[in-house]
Order: C-alpha cells, then sequence, then structure tokens
C-alpha cells in the first residue's frame, strides 16, 4: 500500500471521512482511499491518471468530468461491468479493473489499433464486413472479441432489487442553486415538492465551483439554500438519485441505489444544469486533460490534488475561478489560455492578473503532448487566426494538468424526453430552449441562466411559475430575470483541428474532427443521419459532450446555419439503468387453497394451474407412475379424496338467474328442479368451447355454478360483460375463493361421508346422482353436490374456504379406517379419461364447437338462444372437418402416444391426439383425439405419428371407456 | 405461556401457519382464534406505531351487494354509505364501506362483539332483500392490518395509490392493485396511529403476508397482535 501523495489537507464540504481509510485494489495493486472517495478520485490521490481504454483505439483514457458525464471512466468491477468510476464509491475489499484492454491497462497489446486509424474511417463497420456474400460471419467473432467493452460476470449473485411509487405536487430535478430555490418557492407556497439530486449532497455547482474572487459566495449561498431546503418540511430530498425520463402525465422514473420510483408530479420544474463542453484539439482525450469542473470537484469534494502543474484553457470568467482554485490547492498554473482576444475585467481574472499568472489571450491549445504511455505531459499552443484557425504553434507549456473552461450546454435531455426542444442561439453561443410543455418548467443554467445570482432568482420564479400552475396562492410577483443566455459564458467555436487528427469530437467513439467531415461528404449531411451513421453521440455519454460540436462542425462543412441544423433528440433514459432496476422485485401472485399445507405435509408433488397450486399427486418424483396408478385404483376400489377448491365457483342469483344461465349455456335450465345440478357447456360468440361446469340449483332464484380452475375468472367477466347487456335482474358473485371444496369419490365414499354429514339423507334414492343438498360436515356449514367427474360414486363437498383444511382433515380422520387416500390431478386426469371427460382447453381448442367435441347431447335445442348458438348452427350447415372420438391402440404392447402427436392419413396431417393414458383399470392405453368425420366410427382405424416419426395404429371406441351405464357414479 | 392451537378450530385463518412461526399466542373470538399477540405484547404496541402487520381475518365481516343492497342496509339502521370509497364507523364500532352503489362491507371492531353480523345474516333472505345479495366477505377476502407511521412509504412499495396521510383521509378506500393482486386498502386509524385495513383474495393470503413481511423490512416492520392494535385504540372507539 502506498500513501497518497495527491491527497490536499482538508477542504470544506468535501465528502470524504479522513478518519476511515479504505483499501481497494485496481488492477491488482492494493490502494488505500478515504470512505467518500469514488473510485476515480482515491486513485488521482496516488496519482493513477488511466483509468481505461477508449473503444475503437484503445487511447488510455483518464477522468473528463468526475461527475459521471463520461465513458473515460467506465472500469470493471467483479461483479459488475462498465461501473463510472468518477461516481462510484469505494468499498473495503472493492476489486477494479479497466476494461478494453488486452494484456494490461498500462501496455496494451491493441494500442497499435490508434496508429492504423486512418484505415478505420467512418462508417468502416458497414463497408467493409459485409461482402463478399458470407463475410460477415467469418468477421464477426473477430470483432466482438475486440469490441465491447466490461465483462459480465455470469456468477455474479442476484441482488435485491425493487420499486417504489411516488408523488408529489411539483418535482425539482436538480437540487443546484435553481433547484434549491425553485423547491423553496414551492414548498413556501404550501405544495409538496420532491427535489431530485444526483450527487450524494445538495448544492449542485454551489458544492464545487468558484463564483467570486475569494470562493465564498457560492459556499454562502449553498449554506443559505440548503439549510433552508432542510428546515422546509414540505420537501422531500432524494439525494443520490437519478431522473431517467420525464413522460406522459409528468411520470418520472427515479432511480436511488436499488430501487427505482416510479413518481407521478402534477408540475415539474428542471433544474438540470449544464454540462461543461470539452475543447476539440490534438490529443484532447489525453489523461490529465479534464474538464475545469472536473478539477474543482477533486478539489472540493475530494481534497485531491488533480496535478502539479497546470494549464487552463479557457474562454469565460468561470475559467478564471478554477484557475484560482488550482492556485489555492498548491498546483502551480503554467499559463492561461483565453479564446478571447481581450479578456475582460472581471473579479476572478483581476484576481488571477494579480497572482502573477501568464495569460494567452487568443491562443488555442493546438496539441497535448503525450508521454510513452499516453499521459499528458505538456501543451503546445497557437494563436487563433480565424474560425478554428490558428497560426504554427509558438507556445510549448510543460504540465500534467490541462483544464478546459470554455462553455456550456444545456442538459436539456429529460425536456426532449417530454415533447419539449432546444435550439442554437447565437448570442449565447449554445442551445438555449426552444419550447418547453405544459406543467414542465426549465429553470437555472438550462434556461440560460449562468450567472448565480440568476440563476437563484431563476429558481425562484420556476417555484412561484410552478405553485401558480396548481392554483396555490399567490406569494407575490415573480422576480424579474435578467440576463439570461448572455453571451460572454460560450465560445462560439472551441473546435481547432490538426491536420495530423485525434482532435475527438466524441470520446465514447473514438470520432475525430475529420470523421465527421468525411460522414458529412459521403451524404450524411443531416444531424439525425450523421448521428447514426458515425455513431456521434450514441455511446455512453449519449452526446453530452458532442452535441454542440457535432452541431457547429455541420454547420461549417455543409454552410447552413447553426439554427438550422439543430440538435439531435435526446431518448430516456438519462443514464444507464440496470435490468434489475427495470424488473425490480418480481410479484408473481400465487394462490393456495386451505389445504395446501395438508398436501404438502402429504408430500404431495405440486403443479401450478393457473394462478393456483394443486397437487399433481403425492409421492416422491421417482414413484410418480406408481404414485398416481395407487391413486387411480384407490378411487376405483375404495375411496379417495382430491382437493378441488380451485375450480370456479359462482353464485348466480335473482329471479332472473335461470334465463340468465339459459344464455349463457348450451343447455336449458329453466325447468331445472332445486335440488338438482346440470352440466353446463360455454361458448364464446363463434361458437367455441370455453368452459364447462355444473349448475346447482339450491333456490329458485340461486344456481351454484362451477368453473374450470383456468376458466373461473374468464367465465365471470364473460358472465358481466353479457348482463351488462342483457340487463336481466340477477346478481354474478365470484366466489371461487369464499369455498374450499373437495371431491370425495370411490365405492366406499358414501361410507365415510356418512360419519360426519349426519343432517342430510344421503341414501341413493334420498340424495340421487346430480342431486345437490345443503347440510353439515363435520359441523362445517357445506353445500354438497352429487357429480361424478371421475366416474365414481362420488361427492363434491363445498365449505367456507376459512373452514378447508378442517373439513379436509376430518374427512381423512373419518375415512382412514376405510383406507382413505388423497389423489392428485394427476389421477384424476385418468379417471377422467376412463368416463371420457373432456377438459376443455386440453381436449378442445380455440375452434372446437360442441358438435365437433361430439357433445351435441349438451345442446338444449329447443331454447331460443344461447352464447354462440347462431354460430354454431351456421358451422353446422358445412361438413364437419374433424370430430373428437375415443380410441385404444390396435397393439396393446405400444405405450400411449403424447398429447398433439398427430393422426396422419395417405401422408397429411388430419388430426392429433388430445388426452392418451394407460389406464390401469382397463389395463390398455385409452384416449381421446380429433379424427376425420369419415373416421370417427367405433371400430376404425387410424394412425397416429408418434415420437421419432414412427406411425402407430389406433382403434375408435366409443366413450365412456368404463362403466358405459353409469352404475358405478349412479350406485 | 400456553397458547390455543388454531389447528384445533374449525374457522382458521388464511396465514395462521405463518402467524404460528412467528411464535403466536392465540385468543378465541368467538368461532375464530386471532393472533393476540407475539410474546410482548407492550413492546408490540410500541413496533405498531412505527410498522406493524396484523392478521385480523378471523374477525367478523360481511359484504352486500345489488342495486337494492345499499337501501336494504339502510333499513337495517346501517348508517353513513352515503359516498362510494368512504368507510362511516357505526355506533357499535363496527364500519360500513361503501365500496360503489351496488356494494357494501361491514368489518368488525376490533373486540368483535357486535351482533350486527349475526343480525344481517339471519335477516337476510334472498326473497325478500329485493336486489341485495349477501357476500360471505369473510372467507372470500382475508383482512390484515398495516399500521404504524411507515405504512403509507411501505404501501408505496407495493401499490400505486397515494396513501399518504394528507392524501388518503382516515375512511378513505381504494380498490386497487396490491403487488399485483387485487385488493381494497381502508384507511383505519388506531387512535393516533396510522392504520390501514387491506382486504383481500383469501387464497392469496400467504402470498400477500410475504410480500408485506418482504416490503416492510426495511422499515424495521414486524407482525403485532390484535392486543397491540387494541393498545394504540385505547381510548378511541375501536
Amino acid at each position: 500500500m502506498k500513501r497518497a501523495p495527491f491527497r490536499l489537507p482538508a477542504q470544506i464540504g468535501e465528502r470524504i471521512d479522513r478518519s476511515r481509510t479504505v483499501s481497494f485494489s485496481f488492477e491488482g495493486r492494493t490502494y488505500d482511499g478515504l470512505a467518500g472517495d469514488t473510485i476515480a478520485s482515491a486513485l488521482a490521490s496516488h496519482g493513477v491518471r488511466v483509468l481505461s481504454r477508449s473503444f475503437k483505439y484503445h487511447r488510455p483514457r483518464g477522468a473528463l468530468t468526475m461527475a459521471g458525464q463520461d465513458a473515460n471512466t467506465l472500469v470493471q468491477l467483479t461483479e459488475e461491468p462498465n461501473v463510472l468510476a468518477d461516481t462510484t464509491p469505494i468499498t473495503g475489499g472493492l476489486e477494479v479493473r479497466g476494461q478494453n484492454y488486452s494484456g494490461s491497462l498500462a501496455w496494451d497489446r491493441d494500442a497499435w489499433l490508434n496508429a492504423v486509424g486512418r484505415f478505420l474511417p467512418v462508417g468502416f463497420y458497414y463497408k467493409a464486413f459485409y461482402k463478399p456474400l458470407g463475410a460477415w460471419r467469418r468477421w464477426e467473432p473477430v470483432i466482438r472479441a475486440r469490441a465491447g467493452l466490461g465483462e459480465v460476470n455470469l456468477d455474479t449473485a442476484h441482488r435485491y432489487y425493487d420499486k417504489a411509487y411516488g408523488f408529489s405536487d411539483v418535482a425539482v430535478i436538480g437540487a443546484g442553486p435553481a433547484g434549491l430555490s425553485a423547491a423553496l418557492e414551492a414548498a413556501r407556497a404550501g405544495l409538496d415538492v420532491l427535489l431530485v439530486e444526483e450527487n450524494p449532497v445538495l448544492g449542485g455547482s454551489l458544492t464545487y465551483a468558484r463564483f467570486d474572487a475569494d470562493g465564498a459566495l457560492g459556499r454562502q449561498r449553498l449554506a443559505e439554500l440548503a439549510s433552508a431546503v432542510r428546515a422546509e418540511s414540505r420537501i422531500t430530498v432524494m439525494t443520490g438519485a437519478v431522473c431517467q425520463g420525464l413522460l406522459t402525465e409528468n411520470w418520472l422514473p427515479i432511480i436511488q441505489g436499488n430501487r427505482l420510483h416510479k413518481v407521478r408530479a402534477r408540475q415539474v420544474v428542471l433544474a438540470t444544469g449544464s454540462v461543461e463542453q470539452p475543447v476539440v484539439f490534438r490529443n484532447n482525450d489525453a489523461p490529465g486533460v479534464m474538464q475545469g469542473s472536473a478539477a474543482q470537484r477533486l478539489i472540493r469534494h475530494y481534497g485531491v490534488r488533480p496535478g502539479r502543474r497546470a494549464v487552463v484553457v479557457t474562454g469565460n470568467a468561470d475559467g478564471y475561478g478554477v484557475a484560482l482554485d488550482l492556485l489555492d490547492a498548491g498546483i502551480e498554473v503554467a499559463g492561461i489560455l483565453d479564446l478571447r482576444a481581450t479578456p475582460p475585467h472581471e473579479e476572478r481574472t483581476d484576481a488571477v492578473r494579480a497572482r502573477n499568472v501568464a495569460i494567452y489571450p487568443r491562443y488555442a491549445p493546438w496539441e497535448a503532448r503525450r508521454s510513452a504511455r499516453g499521459i499528458l505531459k505538456g501543451l503546445s499552443a497557437a494563436p487563433i487566426v480565424g474560425h478554428g484557425k490558428c497560426e504554427p504553434a509558438d507556445v510549448r507549456l510543460e504540465c500534467d494538468l490541462l483544464c478546459m473552461s470554455i462553455g456550456y450546454a444545456p442538459t436539456a435531455q429529460l425536456l426532449h424526453y417530454a415533447g419539449g426542444s432546444v435550439v442554437y442561439d447565437r448570442a449565447a453561443a449554445t442551445f438555449a430552449i426552444k419550447s418547453a410543455p405544459a406543467g414542465v418548467i426549465p429553470a437555472g443554467s438550462l434556461d440560460g441562466a449562468y450567472d448565480l445570482e440568476t440563476a437563484i432568482a431563476d429558481g425562484r420564479r420556476a417555484g412561484m411559475q410552478a405553485a401558480a400552475g396548481l392554483g396555490a396562492p399567490s406569494r407575490g410577483e415573480p422576480p424579474a430575470v435578467r440576463g439570461k443566455n448572455a453571451s460572454g459564458w460560450n465560445h462560439p467555436w472551441p473546435i481547432f483541428p490538426h491536420p495530423r487528427g485525434k482532435d475527438f469530437v466524441d470520446f465514447d467513439e473514438d470520432l475525430q474532427v475529420k470523421d465527421i467531415r468525411n460522414a458529412i461528404a459521403e451524404g450524411y449531411d443531416h444531424i439525425e443521419l450523421l448521428k447514426r451513421f458515425s455513431t456521434a453521440g450514441m455511446g455512453p455519454s449519449q452526446g453530452r459532450h458532442t452535441a454542440l460540436s457535432l452541431a457547429r462542425i455541420t454547420a461549417e462543412a455543409t454552410g447552413r446555419e447553426l439554427e438550422i441544423i439543430g440538435a439531435t433528440t435526446a431518448r430516456p433514459p438519462y443514464s444507464a439503468e440496470k435490468f434489475g432496476h427495470l424488473a425490480g422485485r418480481g410479484f408473481e401472485p400465487v394462490r393456495l387453497s386451505a389445504m395446501h399445507h395438508r398436501h404438502l405435509e402429504a408430500g404431495a408433488e405440486m403443479m401450478p394451474a393457473g394462478l393456483w397450486l394443486r397437487p399433481a399427486y403425492y409421492g416422491p418424483k421417482d414413484r410418480r407412475e406408481a404414485a398416481i396408478r395407487e391413486e387411480v385404483e384407490a378411487v376405483r376400489a375404495n375411496v379417495g379424496l382430491i382437493d378441488v377448491s380451485t375450480l370456479g365457483g359462482l353464485d348466480v342469483r335473482g329471479p332472473d338467474a335461470a334465463e340468465f344461465l339459459n344464455r349463457m349455456y348450451t343447455f336449458a335450465y329453466a325447468n331445472q328442479q332445486v335440488g338438482r345440478a346440470r352440466y353446463v357447456l360455454m361458448c364464446d360468440q363463434t361458437g367455441a368451447i370455453i368452459d364447462d361446469g355444473v349448475a346447482c340449483r339450491f333456490h329458485d332464484w340461486h344456481f351454484y355454478v362451477t368453473a374450470t380452475t383456468g376458466g373461473a375468472d374468464r367465465v365471470y367477466q364473460t358472465m358481466l360483460w353479457h348482463n351488462a347487456q342483457w340487463r336481466l335482474d340477477v346478481d354474478i358473485t365470484n366466489a371461487t375463493a369464499a369455498y374450499a371444496g373437495v371431491n370425495l369419490a370411490g365405492p366406499r365414499s358414501r361410507e365415510v361421508l356418512a360419519k360426519l354429514a349426519t343432517d342430510v339423507d344421503l341414501s341413493a334414492p334420498a340424495f340421487p346422482y346430480m342431486g345437490v343438498r345443503m347440510g353439515t360436515v363435520a359441523g362445517i356449514p357445506a353445500r354438497l353436490l352429487r357429480v361424478g367427474f371421475v366416474g365414481e360414486l362420488g361427492y363434491e363437498i363445498h365449505v367456507p374456504a376459512s373452514a378447508g383444511e378442517a373439513l379436509w382433515d376430518a374427512l381423512l380422520w373419518a375415512g382412514a379406517p376405510l383406507g382413505i387416500k388423497p389423489f392428485g390431478v394427476e389421477a384424476q386426469r385418468l379417471l377422467r379419461l376412463e368416463k371420457g371427460h373432456i377438459i376443455v382447453g386440453q381436449d378442445t381448442d380455440g375452434e372446437t364447437h360442441p358438435y365437433m367435441a361430439d357433445m351435441g347431447w349438451a345442446i338444449a335445442k329447443k331454447k331460443p338462444f344461447f352464447v354462440g348458438a347462431r354460430a354454431i348452427e351456421a358451422q353446422m350447415k358445412r361438413p364437419l372437418q374433424r370430430k373428437l372420438v375415443g380410441f385404444t391402440l390396435v397393439d396393446p404392447a405400444e405405450p400411449p402416444p403424447e398429447e398433439c402427436h398427430l393422426v396422419i392419413r395417405e401422408g397429411a396431417i388430419v388430426g392429433r391426439v388430445t388426452s392418451a393414458a394407460f389406464s390401469p383399470s382397463l389395463s390398455r392405453v385409452i384416449g381421446l383425439a380429433f379424427v376425420p368425420p369419415e373416421q370417427t366410427e367405433p371400430g376404425a382405424r387410424f394412425s397416429i405419428k408418434v415420437a421419432g416419426g414412427r406411425m402407430i395404429e389406433a382403434q375408435v371406441v366409443k366413450p365412456p371407456f368404463l362403466d358405459p351405464n353409469n352404475a358405478r357414479q349412479e350406485g | 405461556m400456553r397458547t390455543l392451537d388454531p389447528a384445533q378450530f374449525a374457522r382458521r385463518s388464511f396465514v395462521y401457519r405463518r402467524l404460528v412461526g412467528h411464535g403466536a399466542v392465540f385468543a378465541d373470538m368467538g368461532g375464530g382464534v386471532v393472533a393476540e399477540h407475539f410474546g410482548a405484547a407492550e413492546a408490540e404496541a410500541v413496533s405498531a406505531t412505527r410498522l406493524g402487520l396484523a392478521d385480523l381475518s378471523p374477525l367478523p365481516r360481511i359484504g352486500f351487494k345489488g342495486r337494492g343492497a345499499l337501501a336494504w342496509l339502510s333499513g337495517q339502521g346501517v348508517r353513513g354509505l352515503a359516498e362510494d370509497n368512504r368507510a362511516d364507523r357505526q355506533t357499535d364500532g363496527t364500519r360500513a364501506a361503501r365500496l360503489a352503489p351496488t356494494e357494501a362491507l361491514i368489518l368488525s371492531d376490533l373486540t368483535a362483539t357486535s351482533r350486527i353480523f349475526e343480525r344481517l345474516t339471519t335477516t337476510w333472505r334472498l326473497e325478500t332483500a329485493s336486489q341485495c345479495y349477501l357476500l360471505p366477505r369473510g372467507d372470500s377476502h382475508y383482512w390484515l392490518h398495516i399500521s404504524g407511521e411507515h405504512a403509507a412509504a411501505m404501501f408505496a412499495k407495493l401499490c400505486g395509490v397515494d396513501l399518504r396521510p394528507d392524501r388518503f383521509a382516515a375512511g378513505a378506500i381504494a380498490q386497487t392493485s396490491i403487488a399485483r393482486s387485487n385488493a381494497i386498502v381502508i384507511r383505519s386509524d388506531q387512535g393516533s396511529t396510522l392504520g390501514f385495513d387491506l382486504l383481500g383474495d383469501s387464497a392469496s393470503a400467504d402470498y400477500m403476508w410475504g410480500c408485506l413481511l418482504d416490503a416492510m423490512a426495511e422499515f424495521g416492520g414486524r407482525p403485532v397482535g390484535r392486543a397491540a392494535l387494541m393498545r394504540l385504540a385505547d381510548g378511541a372507539s375501536r
């Protein structure tokens, strides 16, 4: 471990804790930082300049903004690629590596790409690898191996991400001077304010910039505004929070840590500030070249000296503020290159002059000289003689730090997302806001207020405007804001192309001035086309440092006005976001029956059924087949119990209940007797079967209708939809969750139930097949349905859900002496198949009408209407294309085919298997299949193509396969 | 401390196993057993002022729907029900919540001493209660209570409705989605402590309990018993 030679004495407002040392490693070497340091600041304190390599030419790159606004600082962590080193805090033991190099960061084997840049012109990828045909297949692996940034570690443990909703009257994005002022004004008008700041502390530029000669003004304003905000209970502050978008109706996705906040605000004040712009000159990407604000951030936030000997390139007074900060930090300032011919008198400018710093008016940086490792070691400066033109360089300055402070571009991404726009303002020499949508109020330097007091006043104005927009009582006239979009803050042409290039316009994509000019020369002369062809502004920085230069170069090359060229469109998200943020904490509702835990205790293997979990069978997976067979045998020979709570249960009540069912279902219900159940088959308006169940009439005005597990919600919605039109005097209640249900089935089921249902006469004459009764079972009020889906004597028992487990317990207790056995869905499927009962959705599809399913018996022919009747009638005027039949296999030794195995005739597909299984009761394979109408007669044979393409022969059998006279279930 | 075993009762809370797992001590509320406390009622009361989750599913509740439902209830002496998505306290401590012009829900207080549920159940007849249909809300819906100063912030992780106390008044109702599951949220403070009743699909109770505990974790939220809520409500009508 090494001491940190670039660490400064304590700074006012620094973000580090000097009492806590944090060790981490970079490129395998251990460093000590301080708690609060970012990776970049900690490394800078040790003089480490190179953080990563550039995307295309593998040039060494270092900190540019210290604000997370560029791709130069993307580094690799053990568990995460593409992490911004200038905003990511160090933690103990953190392992950091650079990105995009081969070999080592210091000596990159791919650095030769820098020397062959002229062979990699703009659009290179589009042209070079696609011809001749098939060439891309060969090139792709080579390119992919070279391209890309960090590497995803697939062994990374899952992290907890979640989302939260948020609400505010006014959301203020950005807590710089304007944002703080706006938030205060809105809150003082009685509104709830959400103040969102991407940095860990409030203040924005107040935390690092120097607004006057002694640096006191910024500190003073910060103290005033921040303390006032903290004292205002109506302001909720989110720091370290990035607003990623401004979407419809002021929907703001804000990422803070591992949480995505989904905020809805009635008014939005955008105080997102502006981004300091780079100067375009040769080797402007060398580590050691950074924004003036980046150097100030290193000093003020982290107490780090950004270099030993500096040069400042500027075109405004802020650059002189940077120089003063450097001097105060003990850094020698070798000179100031001022792009202006005559730097005007200003407090900070004069202060620098007073400190005897050499100032070079009308001088431009011509070339940054680099060490063998590509790091800044000096600067050649040249006199400016015209628009981006210089005389030969005649000044050489030795330096390891070059600070650029030549102007700003508004951080207008959120404004763009909301539908606002910017236009080049010739007076301000940068983009200025042209329009903002209603309810979105720009303020501060985003809106051209670069002077501190102007920004504060503009923030107040915006806060008052937001309050007025929400009808809050007026607190007086908004302050007059003067001096917005004034000249003097932004230099109109900080671009100095070099004959030998490497004058980068876009650092992310390694785009030089000539690349842009060449693309335009090729015809891509519209800013949006140019962006896409050249990829300028399409890297991680999203054009923050590119858009303005791109527009200027385009204007020059095309001869069009900058106002016409415009700016490229920005699209969300504002910064990189993770899939974890988008996914959040997954919410996947699961419905459990009242008996769920009893199933688990009995060793059930559970299976999903819609949102429900149901027991598939009871026993270990390796005994699946045996378990199912034993369950089937128990039901056929003795007594079994299955949880049917998941079936839909709908109470249809009212004077028109029977008429309503008559219309909804295919059968007739008007004359159904109270105390009886009747099969129900529901079709949609095309005549396709969509559900089935039974309708139990407990009262003239009350039917309890069951539905399939997966179809219950649809049945309920369909009923509501139709009755909204029919307006019958009937109420429909989805009581599915209110009732737990079991099917007690088997020849000894009556014996079991008789022990518990003492108030119901269970004898066959008193409670016949398809009868329904109200009574009690084990003292629990119950609806009893004598129905037979599995083809045995059986009772469905429906009780209040809260008593479902008690019912289950009681039935198992009562059945224990008889050897009762719970059975699962798999056994039930087999049992019903033996009876030839269909499962809607398995044995039917979206085109299966009742006749096609051989269920014409379920249609009441005499009633005038039911949903789907007309469509069925129309379809029956044409010959059937297919029909559902029962089948068995000709060769009893053949294993059962699988669902959706095809029925083949003369090489053509003519049908498919819908269900098939080996029946332990019948000792043969049985199934249901769609076949052509001419092959539906019992005994007819057809061919099924099974796995591996083998053909097997099947023979039509009229279902039910078991107990054709229904003696078992009706006994 | 000896406790009742919920599994010895016919009616069991939809989350009774969760409660047992948390060490609940149960009390018989006449027909159902409710988690009275989890071993330290006084400490739970303090927790409940910050963020507590109580299961009230065993307490009585009943619903009615239909075009004649509100009129029938009014005829039975139920007061309020003048405004959709509002719950009004009755003189016996129960609350009547109007969910729609055609639907109402009546909730017990914490003591479950009101006889209104038996009276309405026995009085109601399909033939005579014109266009009014009884709903078995005690079984169709779980009933949880979330209390404490962090309750609204916790809900913000699960629900898109603004439940902040200054925006969601006492007695207000939201019929919304909580953690992608349909639910009814009723602002029902216990004394001066912010509180919400949460009712939803009883088959989803276990799922919802897990979601709530997960969302509560960052606030230090924990299960609390009925006794803790009683302490909060002390001095106010329950």
